[in-house]
């Protein structure tokens, strides 16, 4: 009877991992092996068989990696930021038993929806200096006198970029802290309501914590995608004019495919992994352990 | 007011009558409230569509049109000559094939590892389950460009660079880990009293798997099919890194390489955005009712 209560379990164990194992091979060779071969690659010197940290070296001393980590840092931080505060702003109303909820629920999630390229496409176009409409309207509305170079020189081109970004990604954060007050019971409100609380103090005292959960969510995973985001910076500005809107995936991408400096574009990626993951580590752990 | 009427609506999904009796019975407050609420999401509205708007407005514009300054807002002589020109001058029917093959050929690979896998986590306790559980969710935290070096090489190598198939390999490495999470997050939400039911039957557990649980799962997995397929359909860096020739060239690359043309022609730029973004449009009008729990991978329960 023991025995064979044992032998169920051990075979269910077994069958556990028959049901993941082919995933798991998959994922090891498609995904594992570059991996353990791009950090391999970043602890070679150019030329030389052998362990070094020349990469990591030079890493420390190149200003450039020095500008495009701080324009990353910068990029993500202000869009990160904006997206909440934005998402926040749009999801509370769209929370609302309003007329049209549903269609402006839609509309609200448009900008995330469409591929990297073609919002980073629709930008530019909207920032062209002569002919695009960003300018025509800020002018008509008085807002500026003469048209700017939104893509041209000094810091503008990284803070159009951010722009752009912010209008992209903020439909993410929206739908999870939509789904978050969705999930706090009214009867809390209702409560509170009763007791006197004004909607300054429910606000502060049960949607802020009723979200708290969704806010760590989309605070890790956005803070990821931002991290790892190339499409519309490439399809913008392709990191230029010079270096000025810059970011480590454009970076990357650069050093492997224009420069073919291989181990050096391997360190930078290795960098920008370990930041990832040390980002991401609190959100896995709860995710993975939440059972 | 009975208390079955005080649930929360489910995200995204779109309201009903009900909902609108219910939403006279709750006061939103004072009019100047409402009005403010209604003037801020106007402004939302306009923030989000003008882009859109703007993308339209050029794709349907002749280019001398398209050029003029100060821009018109709305194109004094519509024309589709860029909307069928992308196609007819340009190889953008290729581009749209080879995106919807590679694509939906990694959704289905993946949405077929990922829901055994799935399955295996949503229903086993076996050591090391929540190690590998959240390996899989690290890796989706990596960066794109820590693979693509040692991929250019790997392809080379094999004979895949610039193929259908080495695009569908590299893509893997984003979509199976999304979709064995979206999957198990689904599983979970199936009974295990029907895998009993059915093991008591006789069923071993492959065909309780593809036999009892699959088919209950039906829409949710044709939800994580699109998921996956619209993470390959987004993709830049990928299809920029491992293709060249014009045969293998993704609409995203074939937009991304009409930006660094000599000459830009917006209106069939424009016409190209539209035609990127509106299989995605379309699709995510379908998928509303799964966003929520499958893009957070797991992290939503309720």
């Amino acid at each position: 009877m023991c025995l064979s209560v044992a032998t169920a379990r051990s075979t269910s164990i077994r069958t556990g991992y028959l049901f993941v194992l082919p995933a798991l091979l998959l994922l090891l060779a498609v995904l594992g092996f570059p991996a353990l071969w791009s950090l391999g690659l970043s602890f070679r010197a150019e030329g030389r068989d052998g362990f070094s940290l020349e990469q990591y070296r030079l890493l420390l001393e190149d200003s450039l990696f020095h500008q495009t980590f701080w324009n990353t840092g910068l990029l993500v931080g202000l869009s990160v930021a904006a997206h909440l505060g934005l998402g926040l702003a749009v999801a509370l109303p769209l929370n609302l038993p309003l007329r049209g909820q549903a269609t402006l629920r839609l509309v609200a999630l448009l900008p995330w929806v469409v591929p990297d390229v073609v919002a980073g496409i629709i930008w530019k176009w909207l920032y062209n200096p002569l002919n695009g409409a960003l300018n025509d309207v800020l002018v008509r509305l008085g807002l500026l006198t003469t048209p700017l170079d939104w893509l041209g020189a000094g810091h503008l081109p990284l803070v159009s970029v951010i722009l752009a970004n912010v209008w992209r990604g903020f439909p993410f954060v929206m739908l999870i802290l939509l789904a978050g007050l969705q999930a706090i019971p009214r009867e809390r409100y209702e409560a509170a309501s009763i007791d006197g609380a004004n909607a300054l103090q429910r606000f502060r005292h049960i949607t802020l914590p009723g979200l708290r959960k969704m806010l760590v969510v989309s605070l890790a995973l956005d803070t990821v995608w931002e991290v790892r985001r190339f499409g519309l910076i490439q399809a913008m500005t392709q990191g230029g004019p010079g270096n000025l809107t810059e970011v480590l995936s454009t970076l990357v991408y650069k050093q492997y495919f224009a420069f073919f400096r291989f181990e050096y574009a391997s360190a930078i990626a290795v960098v920008m992994a370990a930041v990832l993951l040390i980002v991401s580590l609190p959100y896995i752990r709860m995710i993975s352990q939440e059972e | 007011m009975p208390a079955s009427d005080d649930r929360p609506e489910r995200a995204g999904v779109r309201g009903g009558e009900g909902q609108r009796a219910r939403a006279k019975e709750r006061r939103v407050g004072p009019w100047l409230f409402r009005a403010l609420v209604y003037g801020f999401l106007l402004v939302m509205a306009i923030y989000v569509l003008f882009p859109f708007a703007w993308m339209l407005s050029t794709a349907l514009k002749t280019e001398s049109e398209a050029l003029a300054i100060p821009p018109t807002w709305i194109p004094r002589t519509p024309t589709l000559d860029s909307v069928i020109g992308i196609w007819v001058r340009k190889n953008f029917a290729l581009y749209f094939f080879n995106s919807t093959v590679v694509s939906l050929a990694t959704a289905l690979l993946s949405v077929f590892f990922g829901s055994l896998a799935g399955y295996g986590f949503s229903r086993f306790r076996f050591p090391g389950r929540q190690f590998l559980m959240g390996f899989f969710l690290a890796t989706q935290m990596l960066p794109g460009v820590l693979l693509v070096g040692p991929y250019f090489k790997m392809l080379n190598a094999v004979g895949l660079y610039d193929t259908r198939t080495g695009l569908v390999i590299a893509f893997l490495t984003i979509c199976l880990p999304f979709a064995t999470w979206t999957m198990k997050g689904f599983i979970d939400g199936v009974p295990v009293e029907m895998d009993e039911a059915a093991l008591v039957d006789g069923c071993n557990r492959l065909s309780v798997f593809f036999r009892v649980i699959l088919p209950v799962l039906g829409p949710a997995m044709v939800a994580s099919i699109l998921f996956a397929f619209l993470l390959a359909w987004g993709d830049l860096l990928w299809a920029l890194c491992l293709t060249t020739s014009e045969g293998m060239i993704t609409v995203t690359l074939g937009i991304a390489r009409t930006v660094g043309e000599f000459r830009i022609i917006w209106p069939m730029l424009m016409a190209g955005s539209l035609l990127g973004g509106l299989p995605a449009i379309l699709l995510y009008l379908f998928l509303q009712r799964f966003l929520v729990a499958g893009l957070t991978a797991g992290a939503l329960k309720d």
